[in-house]
């Protein structure tokens, strides 16, 4: 068993590297402007695309999100998230007007969000972007297809975000 | 299982709760111009409508607690001169 001081360690370093990077991210947004999103943006598809590289690849969207899962969960990532059905939608997968396949995921535990607050650095930032890259890298390599990950609630103790596959 | 309260004396009927949910779990009852737990199930535990309510009249149990970051107070001591 690791000793406990050992992960206490470790967990303040990567604590505060993401103290760090939230106030990097809430520094560049004035001055890049939009362009700080797409380079988050980039920065964690590529980190999705390196994780999942050897990935099992799959067609099934919720088979797909649980590879991401054990992708992000093999690299010590303390990213939760689980899909999200509301009570009045038949189907957890649905399909939007232009054919696209969209799921709701709930995201309960974010480093990314705990280190927003930490400072006060507002949500829906360039930092929360890079989660939706990682999830376009890793979905690019797991099922082939483009996606997005729109942030449909940014909360306090939980986001609500729309995964949407293109058809 | 998340669950709700929303006491109906304090609540205004501002309505507030009700635009800041995301999945729709909160109703307004014209009867009795307050705002009502509709599906609680439909609950995220995000507690953006316990935040934002003025009159701080919303609840919630049994949902899941955020771990929060490590704090060094040394740190935070030292940094306060910076915020």
């Amino acid at each position: 068993m690791e000793d406990i001081h050992e992960i206490r360690k470790r967990r303040r370093t990567l604590q505060e590297t993401m103290n760090f990077m939230a106030a990097l991210s809430a520094g560049i947004e004035p001055i890049l402007g939009r362009g700080a999103n797409s380079m988050t943006m980039s920065a964690g598809r590529n980190l999705g695309r390196k994780f999942s590289e050897n990935a099992a690849k799959t067609d099934d969207l919720l088979t797909a999100i649980n590879e991401v899962r054990r992708v992000l969960e093999e690299n010590h990532c303390l990213w939760g998230f689980e899909p999200f059905q509301p009570s009045g939608q038949q189907d957890m997968i649905t399909t939007n007007e232009n054919g696209e396949t969209q799921l709701l995921l709930v995201f309960k535990d974010c480093m990314i969000r705990q280190s927003l607050f930490r400072f006060g650095h507002p949500q829906q930032g360039s930092l929360c972007n890079m989660m939706y890259g990682f999830f376009a890298g890793a979905l690019e390599n797991i099922m082939g297809k483009k996606t997005r990950l729109d942030i449909k609630h940014a909360g306090e103790n939980a986001c609500l975000k729309v995964l949407t596959v293109t058809a | 299982m998340v669950q709700m309260e929303i006491r109906e004396k304090a609540c205004r009927g501002c309505k507030f709760c009700i635009d800041v949910c995301p999945t729709d779990a909160l109703a307004f009852d014209e009867a009795t111009q307050k705002a009502v737990v509709k599906t609680v199930e439909d609950c995220i535990g995000c507690l953006s409508c316990a935040y934002l309510c003025p009159s701080g009249a919303i609840s919630h149990s049994g949902h899941h607690v955020v771990k929060n970051f490590y704090r060094n107070l040394y740190f935070s001591q030292r940094m306060e001169k910076f915020l």
